[in-house]
């Protein structure tokens, strides 16, 4: 079978969306039924009163603001990858894209989600909103989560837009391919593509636009993140370094799920033709990247930390070397850098399962470090009478699961209504090719033949 | 306030005033243990050497008032906020609970109601009236006793006169039987508070935080 | 109450009062009259007294408007009333002077409490399971009084008992004149950490059988041995209130406080000097500083007067005192007890204190009477900065109420070890009915004295008291008083002033409940009985108050001429302030209350017996007022529970406090749970380590442990009385609660919580860390 011919790209790409297996259901099924007790948890939670939960006196944040971060900085796999692979032009990351920014939208909206779950009142997450109301006052945007509010509505929307563009000539192709009420639906969403010269150009200007545009936009998104921590006076969150080592961390954690992602795709879509090593391969080397710009972070935030000698932040600093948040730290390091970093840096082991063990440690360690940034921090303010531990509680954890159930889950049902790799901008990479330099014909030429 | 720890003997009647001024519930053992346990005043304690030759410290901690709150920015509600006389108030009715005030402030003197407060019936009979009960999801904390101030300004007013020096106190500060808690107007150079507040005894607690805390812990004295 | 609430209780009540209406017109509802003073949300303020603790502080009270659900007559209703909402310090009264204590702050929660007995109630189950029904108070009232009569027309007056709570006053002058006048021996108090020994020891050094007072306002160093005086102890608020003073009250003078005792109480906590002494030894200190005085003449021995002599060896310089030999004994170094010596005597004014677990050893009395000869020598007593016995004001409208204290002294009082003993070895016990007015015996005593199965054999049990305890619920009638915020309280505080008090309140709020006040249903029972002999004069409590106010003289004079009517109408003036009170000019104070007599031969130090073997028990047990709850009788209060004790900062719970290097020996941690054993009982509980403990000293603070005391405190945390040996002082036969020896062993699985408010026990937990 040789994808070769824009038809079997067509018939191959579009098969998950024409034909539904048992296996389909069973899937969305069990998600399904992992998600609706994750909401049925937040409203227990509601209903009950936010005690229920783990959080307590004086560590305020736990699970729920480090899987907002977690998943916003998930966010920065798509968009931002794509928009710098589509900026550069790298040929390989045609059948990458869309995946990718796909995770960004669901991790986004996942994300979004945990402010309001972490509410005290979540009924009245709307004063967070700009409107006029009888109130008569403004959101404060001196507060860093107004600012949040803001920076992740942007690039939701952006990312949004950044996904939906290049959708239309694959909804206009689907449109075409089928019938009945499909077609109608295709049919809006194609936004009457006919494929013109005109519509070519102008979709191609605005993916310019948007990938110079969505760069900054993902950039200050986690910068913002990363804001909520070190505006507030509490010991190792007061930190310069905090931006660019959340970005990073978010990057590195975007990688990695870009990466399981893929693998799943590429197994039970049966996309092997079109996901291939060396996809895996260049973005292991990225992951490798970050892998090493992430732990130059976390090497030089400890260590200043620890020269300074600054009493308040000792505390943290040693809660979490060697006090009761060391298994966690330690666990950390090495799901961050023990394991991905001989995986990665070694070509033999950089293989599809090589990068995909690694980018599973890496989310856990980046999760692990998400709530190493919050909870040893909290717990060990400026008072040391008024530390104190905190332990999730089954709500917590549930709905933590729940969301790692609905990214799934958003994913299978995403790909199974919308081809999850584009198929125009495979066909435009395998067949004619607008603009080509005679590096990504080269390139071109490799990928193809690296091929199994 | 100035706070006196030469003359604090820890003795907490300060904790208890202010659970009965300002309708602080109890949380009973469990959610106690979970710390949901609400004090906006306490009185920490830290031991100092080893035994036999060990000391004991106590020091009374309520919200600071700080000039330069850093609970107030962060506050996307406008929840936490400072008012005209220069105290931070907390409007119950526009926190939306996100918790991060609390965060922010380093006296860690900012506690969030987990639960909707109860009261086994009839302690609610207790409730004072002029303080409103707080609702599940929003924070509280040290008011300095607020209710207590507009009461005396607008009998003051009433009567046509100023405020005197000591005419008012805060729950707290009227229990401590050792006079540890004083209360006044730092504005008026001449009240006691203000007059404590000079003192070569006085700091600042978490002084370099750049909170000015509008607090003045006096140095425990030694005789040795 | 939330308005939906409001409109249901009015709907219920409208509907009710509709049916009622109908057929029967007397059965009334509770007419919605406001109470006039009150204006809605407008606060007014009314004096009290606070009844937590013997200190006796006065009160003033907020009371606003509001709307309390009660039942009358069976029917439920809404009634506008003036409802109690705050307490504080009654500023003219002065033991309090405007300042109450966290226990008092607290108070207010009694009144309101949800578990308050709200009715009469009989006995229906066997005794102790609390099975009662609901009766009437005519019921209760009558059954009463006929129980009681039937004692009297069987000739067998002596076998009325009642066990009330330490108070004085006219409370408990009407029940000692009701029992003196129907035949019965004078009530009878038993209290853990009561005073008696400290008392004889102040009757037999300076002629008052009386708790001292301290001018901490104007002394100059203060050694304390054991007493918790800014905790717990004697009268803690005026006693905080000169401590603020003695620190920052004097421009540039700041009295020095050393204290000794082998757990860092809240007291030490606050001293400049805290002196880690052995157990049982605190006067052989007293005596060694008095040596150093002595012997370095900086004070002659007769200065002590007759304190010194009570002392064997004092007029010799105290021989057996030498500085090694109180280094040995007492674990204190001979330098440092030479320079306290010093210093106490070129400070003057200077004053030492004794109290708590000190006096409840088994040579208590000595250690209280070294202590009293050391204040004596160094000028202390009734001098500016000193010790001072507050006046005792003849607030008395007893006609014969001299003789029933004499006859009291005489008939010497016995024990509870005691009368327990008695009913258990007799046949036919000689208490047939015992009336209890909240005295919790069964909980406060040690088991030993099987106090519980001893009130088992008493044939009838009437309580009075607002709660079911572990004593109450063996009542076979219950007759619940109002609380203190409901009735007429009186007070004559024993101790904290120099000023003669007598302090007085009327009800500052209605009834919550359909209860009735103890004074007055002892005042209808009496009615009901044919042969009190004479009748008691008084129609109601109030009428008692009264006569005996309107007694005191108007003004505090020297002398008063006697009937001479007062200029002022001191009945209403005490009503209006909270009480009477009146400086009595030095010099002119009331000759000591006990007749100067024989002070006996003088004692000298025998150590202290401690029961358990060292080997086999090698600590000391030490169980300590709590700062929440006392003796335990402030356990139901919901504040107090939740309150961070201020050394430990637990919650809700108990604890076993052992030194940290004890417990790395004995491979325990924060936490986990011990088995702590005497000779006599065991228990269990979490560990905290403290670094201000003795490595072989066992802490345990009293109060937890309740098997029936309110939903707060039932089945809460460990009573450590449980483990107390049935050993007594020696001389007074006081309950000598510090002399028990127990071991400790972990128990691995037991799963007791360890409620801690506060996270770190250091204020730079990282400040030594290697770099
Ligand atoms: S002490 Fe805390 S809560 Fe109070 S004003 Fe300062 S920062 Fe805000
Ligand atoms: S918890 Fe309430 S007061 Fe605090 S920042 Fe959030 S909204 Fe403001
Ligand atoms: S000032 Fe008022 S609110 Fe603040 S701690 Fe004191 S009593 Fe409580
Ligand atoms: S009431 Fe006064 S003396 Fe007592 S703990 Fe509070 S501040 Fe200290
Ligand atoms: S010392 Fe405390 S408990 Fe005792 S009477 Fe005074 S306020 Fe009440």
């Amino acid at each position: 079978m040789s994808p070769t011919t824009a038809r079997q790209i067509g018939d191959d790409l579009l098969r998950p969306l024409l034909h539904t297996s048992w296996r389909f259901y069973l899937v969305v099924a069990l998600l399904g039924g992992i998600v609706a007790s994750g909401l049925g948890a937040w409203a227990y939670q509601v209903y009950q009163g936010f005690g229920v939960t783990g959080i307590r006196w004086p560590t305020y944040w736990g699970f729920y603001v480090t899987n907002f971060v977690f998943w916003i900085g998930i966010s920065h796999a798509g968009t931002l990858i794509s928009a710098i692979l589509r900026l550069v032009n790298a040929r390989w990351r045609r059948p990458v894209t869309r995946c990718a920014e796909v995770i960004t939208v669901f991790a986004l909206m996942i994300g979004a989600m945990f402010p309001i779950i972490h509410l005290g009142r979540p009924w009245l997450f709307f004063w967070l909103i700009p409107y006029p109301s009888e109130r008569q006052i403004w959101p404060n945007f001196r507060s860093p989560l107004v600012w949040d509010f803001f920076a992740i509505n942007t690039y939701l929307a952006g990312s949004l837009l950044f996904l939906l563009l290049p959708l239309i000539p694959d909804f206009a192709l689907v449109r075409d391919r089928t019938t009945g009420w499909r077609r109608k639906i295709y049919g809006v969403l194609a936004l009457g593509w006919q494929g013109t010269t005109k519509q070519w150009h102008r979709l191609e200007s605005a993916m310019q636009i948007m990938a110079i545009a969505i760069i900054p936009v993902a950039l200050s998104v986690h910068t913002v993140v990363s804001f909520d921590f070190s505006m507030a006076p509490v010991p190792m969150w007061h930190s310069t370094i905090f931006g660019p080592y959340f970005v990073a961390g978010a990057i590195f954690s975007g990688i990695a799920a870009l990466i399981i992602a893929m693998a799943f795709l590429r197994r039970f879509l049966h996309l092997e033709d079109y996901l291939h090593p060396v996809h895996f391969e260049n973005l292991g080397k990225l992951l490798l990247m970050m892998s090493l710009l992430w732990t130059y972070f976390i090497f030089a935030e400890r260590l200043t930390v620890w020269y300074g000698n600054e009493p308040s932040e000792m505390a943290v600093f040693w809660a979490t070397q060697r006090g009761e948040f060391a298994p966690l730290f330690w666990t950390m390091i090495v799901c961050n850098f023990v394991i991905p970093f001989p995986i990665l840096s070694l070509r033999r082991l950089r293989t599809i399962a090589g990068t995909v063990v690694a980018s599973f440690t890496v989310l856990v360690g980046m999760w692990l470090e998400r709530f190493l940034i919050i909870v040893p921090s909290l717990s060990h303010k400026q008072l040391p009478y008024s530390w104190g531990v905190y332990r999730p509680r089954p709500v917590e954890i549930i709905i933590t699961i729940a969301t790692f159930a609905a990214m799934a889950l958003l994913y299978v049902l995403f790909s199974k209504v919308v081809p999850i790799i584009s198929i125009w901008e495979l066909k435009v990479g395998g067949q004619s090719m607008p603009v080509v330099t005679p590096k990504e014909e080269r390139e071109a030429d490799g990928l193809w033949r690296a091929r199994p | 306030m100035a706070v006196d720890l030469d003359r604090c003997t820890g003795c907490e009647a300060c904790v208890t005033a202010c659970h009965a001024e300002n309708n602080i519930p109890t949380v009973g053992d469990t959610q106690a243990a979970r710390g949901r346990a609400l004090h906006w005043m306490r009185v920490e304690r830290y031991w100092e050497g080893e035994f036999p030759d060990v000391r004991l410290k106590f020091r009374p901690v309520m919200c600071q008032q700080c000039d330069a709150a850093p609970c107030e920015p962060v506050c996307p509600t406008y929840a936490a906020h400072h008012t005209d006389e220069g105290l931070n108030a907390q409007v119950y009715n526009r926190c939306i609970g996100t918790r991060y005030c609390a965060n922010a402030c380093p006296y860690n003197v900012r506690f969030f109601n987990f639960f909707n407060p109860s009261w086994d019936k009839p302690l609610h009979l207790q409730l004072n009236p002029d303080v409103s009960v707080r609702e599940v999801g929003v924070m509280e904390k040290c008011t300095f006793c607020v209710q207590r101030i507009k009461a005396a300004e607008v009998q003051a007013k009433a009567e046509d006169r100023s405020l005197k020096d000591g005419e008012l106190k805060p729950a707290c500060a009227q229990a401590c039987p050792a006079t540890a808690l004083v209360f006044g107007d730092l504005n008026d150079p001449e009240s006691e508070v203000s007059r404590l507040s000079r003192s070569p005894r006085g700091t600042k607690l978490l002084d370099d935080q750049g909170t000015q805390p509008k607090v003045t812990y006096l140095q425990r004295q030694s005789s040795e | 109450m939330d308005r939906r609430e409001f409109l249901k209780a009015s709907a219920i009540t409208g509907a009710s009062a509709t049916l009622a209406g109908c057929g029967h017109p007397e059965h009334q509802l509770i007419r919605f009259i406001p109470e006039e003073e009150l204006v809605p949300g407008v606060a007014t303020w009314k004096p009290s007294i606070c009844p937590l603790c013997p200190a006796g502080c006065g009160l003033l009270v907020r009371v606003m408007e509001g709307d309390a659900e009660v039942v009358r007559n069976g029917q439920i209703g809404l009634i506008k009333m003036g409802l109690a909402k705050k307490l504080e310090g009654n500023p003219a009264h002065p033991i309090s002077q405007g300042k109450l204590c966290v226990r008092g702050q607290a108070a207010i929660q009694i009144t309101y409490h949800p578990d308050r007995l709200r009715h009469p109630l009989k006995r229906t189950g066997p005794r102790g399971a609390g099975a009662f029904q609901e009766v009437t108070w005519d019921q209760a009232i009558d059954e009463l009084a006929s129980k009681v009569g039937a004692l009297a027309e069987a000739n067998n007056q002596g076998a009325l008992a009642f066990w009330m709570r330490p108070s004085r006053g006219q409370r408990r002058e009407l029940v000692a004149q009701f029992l003196h006048r129907f035949g019965a021996p004078p009530p009878f108090s038993f209290e853990l950490f009561g005073e008696d020994v400290l008392r004889r020891a102040n009757a037999l050094s300076f002629g008052r059988e009386q708790l001292p007072t301290f001018d901490l306002a104007r002394t100059r160093y203060v050694i304390s041995f054991g007493a918790d005086f800014l905790g717990t102890w004697n009268s803690p608020v005026s006693q905080n209130i000169g401590y603020g003073l003695m620190r920052q009250g004097r421009p540039g003078q700041r009295a020095k406080l050393v204290q000794l005792e082998p757990r860092m109480s809240q007291t030490g906590a606050n001293a400049d000097e805290w002196l880690p002494i052995r157990p049982g030894t605190e006067g052989v200190l007293a005596l060694g500083l008095a040596h150093v005085i002595l012997n370095g003449r900086m004070r002659s021995a007769d200065a002590a007067g007759r304190a010194g002599t009570l002392v064997d060896g004092w007029m010799n310089g105290l021989p057996d005192f030498t500085l090694p030999h109180v280094e040995t004994l007492t674990g204190i170094a001979a330098a440092r007890v030479e320079r306290i010596a010093r210093e106490l005597a070129e400070s003057a004014p200077a004053v030492a204190i004794i109290g708590g677990a000190p006096l409840a050893q088994t040579n208590g009395l000595f250690h209280a009477l070294a202590v009293n000869a050391l204040n004596a020598l160094v000028g202390s007593v009734e001098t500016p900065g000193g010790v001072f016995f507050t006046p005792i004001p003849n607030a008395s409208s007893k006609p014969d109420a001299a003789g029933e204290r004499e006859r009291r002294r005489q008939s010497a009082a016995p024990t509870l070890d005691k009368l327990a003993a008695g009913i258990l070895s007799a046949e036919r016990p000689p208490i047939q009915i015992l009336l209890l007015d909240e005295a919790n015996p069964v909980f406060a005593a040690p088991p030993a004295w099987r106090v519980k199965d001893a009130l088992q054999k008493i044939p009838f049990i009437a309580s009075f008291g607002n709660f079911l305890d572990e004593t109450s619920i063996l009542a076979d009638l219950i007759l619940p008083d109002h609380s203190f915020l409901e009735s007429w309280v009186d007070d004559v505080p024993e101790a904290g002033t120099t000023m003669a008090v007598a302090s007085v309140a009327p009800p500052v709020m209605k009834a919550l409940h359909q209860t009735r006040a103890m004074p007055d249903v002892l005042l209808d029972v009496a009615r009901r009985l044919p042969r009190l002999n004479p009748p008691l004069p008084w129609q109601t409590f109030e009428q008692m108050l009264r006569a005996s106010f309107e007694a005191l003289p108007a003004r505090a004079a020297p002398q008063t001429t006697p009937g001479v009517q007062p200029a002022v109408d001191v009945w209403s003036k005490a009503q209006e302030q909270g009480g009477w009170w009146a400086e009595t000019p030095a010099g002119t104070r009331p000759p000591p209350n006990v007749a100067t007599r024989d002070p006996g031969r003088p004692v000298s130090f025998v150590a202290a017996r401690f029961d358990g073997e060292t080997n086999e028990y090698p600590f000391h047990f030490l169980p300590y007022a709590s700062q929440a709850f006392l003796d335990g009788s402030l356990a139901h209060l919901p504040w107090l529970q939740e309150l961070p004790d201020v050394v430990t900062t637990a919650m809700w719970s108990s604890w076993a406090e052992i030194n940290p290097k004890t417990a790395e020996r004995l491979q325990i941690a924060q936490g986990n749970v011990v088995e702590i054993a005497s000779r006599h009982g065991s228990l269990r509980a979490p560990v905290l380590l403290s670094p201000g403990i003795a490595p072989d000293v066992i802490a345990m603070p009293v109060g937890q442990g309740h098997e029936h005391y309110t939903r707060y405190a039932t089945g809460r945390g460990a009573n450590p009385i449980s483990l107390l040996a049935p050993i007594v002082e020696e001389e007074t036969g006081a309950l000598a609660w510090a002399a028990t020896r127990v071991r400790v062993s972990r128990v691995v699985g037991a799963d007791l919580q360890l409620i801690l408010f506060a996270g770190a026990l250091r204020e730079r937990p990282h400040e030594h860390e290697g770099r």
